[in-house]
């Protein structure tokens, strides 16, 4: 059914511009799968909404791969789930294999993307059933889950990831309140009566804060160029002992995905591990295994598929890219969630249908364009800084046409870059404050509906609550066993 | 609540909020002073957001409320009290020294410079226009950035502007910005 849509010229040009795009964005340092997300959301504005989402979702796959050239050749990630592909493909490099590396790494990528596309199939559809009959008590508990558990996995700075998702959505209840009219945290201002604009703080919090903080630390030395050879490409038969790590690490990469606020970093991290303990010879690891590579890999392009797995069925995003995405439905009056399968099937399966195609043009794409898509790296900061700063001004601009947004932009931009310095992660402001809407809604009318105690008489919310508490403990007992440890100077 | 209902006032936020702010200036002020100096940012970031809170907190007090069960202040008033939480958590943390010491500061006067310059770039492009305000604005943050190839420079300037021309304006038709002072001078 999908497939139709995409045997027109715009969905087609949008795929392979996306996957070029995606590429170039993913290779250069510093340049982000969501922040690349972020920048292009303007430009789709007037496209027809299918033919932007297929363009959006293109990128966000192709970056995922982009990450790893740089990765395998000069030893700089692109991405922050290519620092794994890093640990194996660079020594190939230095044994003059760089080829095998790219090679493993572009089908691994393929090879995953398009496991992660089918799970992702195959689990939406009957998820996305299943929520319409959601109570909206669920609803609610379901996002604080969702919430909690980005924060959770914050790390160390869990307190501060959640602080930054409340702050998300603090700022998603600024405007006139849909059910009683009232305006809140307006201060008189009649641009706020929608809201803070989502694009533009979008912009602000992923590519703002991001140049400010490169020019800050001001390494701005060019990218070395490598010269490479295709003598170690490598032949069906090395792609056919890498088939086990390869589909293993995509399903383990697809599930990882599923889960909010794991993405495609934490995928490759743990397929890596696991390639390596389940492998014959995990001393090998690290020195120049193509199976590293291919676990990589594998892992963290079949995450895209299972990032969008919550996204598109309950409409709550688990990443920094997928929350960008919902920005992008949004301008286009779409909400993600049971109800778009519902409503906008179209919408749905050409999405299906352009995420397995982009899959393959990559495939085309990254064979022919290897050479090229190296040159990428020796763009110097210099220049792409302040052409970065260019894009987000006239993008936040594009939405509107107003200047408030472009304010509201670099506001976003300069508190993004401050609070990214302090340890606060920036993702969760951007989760909050797409998932405020639905938190409030749901909450106030299972409220209306129940009362208060409605979320702890329904047996899904009661267990999605104590898993979202759960979440946040976990963290907090880690913390401290570590200062009790510390304490006890072990 | 009698005071609660003050601070709801337009006067008396105004009041609220001053007095925010001269508490907030006290604490950074004794902070820098004290021994917690190397934590100051641990410090004073929770105070701001526990500011923050406190002022959308008296607002949200002041909701009017219809008599429904679940007023417009009730959701925000929930995510106000987390914030209320994790930040005095984040503050005892960094008065403790618990938390890191603030990370160095890097080249803060680049960066000033480039958010000043993009502050003059949205105010001047409203006055002469996107196109001419962007060529310069790309040339001089290249320039800043003492990036000297002329040649690139002018080219991705240009390029960047023609580029923005045909997608935003034909394509896009976004109205790009043509400059009041331009638009007065030749109609």
């Amino acid at each position: 059914m999908g497939l139709g849509y995409l045997i027109n010229i715009q969905p087609a040009i949008a795929i392979v511009a996306g996957v070029i795009l995606g590429i170039m964005v993913g290779a250069m340092p510093g340049l982000s799968p969501s922040m690349g997300v972020a920048l292009l959301v303007p430009f789709t504005y007037n496209l027809q909404p299918h033919v932007a989402l297929i363009l959006l979702i293109s990128i966000y796959i192709a970056s995922e791969y982009g990450g790893s050239i740089t990765a395998v050749t000069i030893n700089t990630p692109g991405t922050p789930s290519a620092v794994v592909t890093a640990f194996d493909g660079y020594p190939l490099t230095k044994q003059g294999k760089a080829g095998t590396g790219l090679g493993v790494s572009l089908v691994a990528s393929t090879i995953g993307g398009i496991i992660g596309t089918i799970i992702l199939i195959f689990f939406s559809v009957p998820l996305a059933r299943l929520a319409v009959r959601m109570h909206p008590a669920e609803y609610f508990a379901l996002a604080i889950f969702g919430l909690t558990t980005v924060a959770s996995l914050g790390g160390k700075n869990w307190i501060k990831a959640f602080l930054a998702a409340m702050l998300g959505l603090l700022i998603n209840t600024i405007g006139i309140d849909p059910i009683s009219g009232v305006k809140r945290f307006t201060f008189g201002t009649y641009k706020l009566f929608d809201g803070f604009p989502l694009i533009p703080a979008l912009i602000g919090l992923f590519a703002l804060s991001e140049v400010f903080t490169r020019i800050e630390e001001y390494k701005l030395e060019k990218g070395k160029e490598t010269k490479f050879d295709k003598k170690h490409w490598p032949s069906f038969m090395d792609y056919w002992k890498l088939k086990f790590a390869i589909i293993r690490s995509s399903i383990l990469g697809t599930l990882i995905g599923i889960f909010p606020g794991a993405g495609a970093t934490i995928a490759s991290f743990l397929s890596y591990d696991l390639a390596k303990k389940v492998s014959k010879t995990p001393e090998s690891f690290g020195t120049g295994n193509p199976e590293g590579v291919a676990a990589a890999e594998a892992a963290n392009s079949s995450s895209v598929g299972g990032a969008l797995v919550p996204l598109l069925a309950l409409g709550i995003p688990g990443s920094a890219s997928t929350a960008v995405l919902v920005g992008a439905l949004m301008i286009h009056d779409l909400v993600p969630g049971p109800l778009l399968f519902v409503e906008r099937p179209d919408i749905v399966y050409s999405l299906f249908a352009a995420l397995m195609v982009a899959n393959f043009v990559m495939l085309i794409l990254g064979l022919f364009g290897a050479r090229l898509w190296i040159k990428v790296t020796v763009i110097p900061k210099k220049v792409l800084l302040p052409a970065i700063l260019a894009i987000s001004i006239i993008g936040s601009f594009a939405v509107n046409y107003s200047f408030f947004d472009v304010a509201a932009c670099l506001g976003f931009g300069i508190a993004g870059w401050v609070l990214k310095k302090y340890g606060f992660p920036v993702a969760p402001i951007v989760l909050g404050m797409v998932l405020g809407k639905l938190a409030e809604q749901n909450f106030r009318r299972a409220v209306i509906m129940g009362g208060y105690k409605i979320f702890f008489t329904r047996p899904a919310s009661v267990i999605l609550l104590l898993l979202a508490l759960l979440s946040l403990g976990v963290p907090l007992y880690q913390t401290y066993k570590a200062g009790k440890k510390e304490k006890a100077g072990v | 609540m009698k005071l609660i209902e003050y601070f709801g006032t337009d006067s008396g936020l105004l009041i609220f909020i001053a007095v925010l702010v001269v508490v907030f200036a006290a604490i950074t002020f004794l902070i820098i002073k004290s021994s917690k100096k190397a934590y100051a940012g641990r410090i004073i970031i929770p105070v701001l957001f526990i500011e923050l809170a406190l002022a959308f907190g008296i607002v949200t007090l002041n909701f009017p409320n219809k008599g429904d069960e679940v007023g417009p202040g009730v959701v925000p008033g929930l995510w106000l009290i987390a914030i209320l939480i994790f930040s005095t958590l984040l503050l005892i943390k960094g008065t403790l020294g618990n938390e890191e010491k603030d990370p160095p500061w890097g080249h803060m006067k680049k960066v000033a410079a480039f958010i000043v310059m993009t502050i003059l770039y949205i105010i001047i492009m409203q006055y002469i226009g996107y196109y001419i305000s962007t060529v310069i604005y790309l040339i001089l943050g290249m320039y800043y950035l003492s990036y000297r190839n002329w040649i690139v420079m002018i080219s991705i300037a240009a390029g960047w502007v023609v580029f923005s021309y045909f997608a935003f304006y034909r394509l896009l038709y976004v109205p790009l910005p043509k400059g009041m002072l331009l638009e007065r001078i030749f109609g």
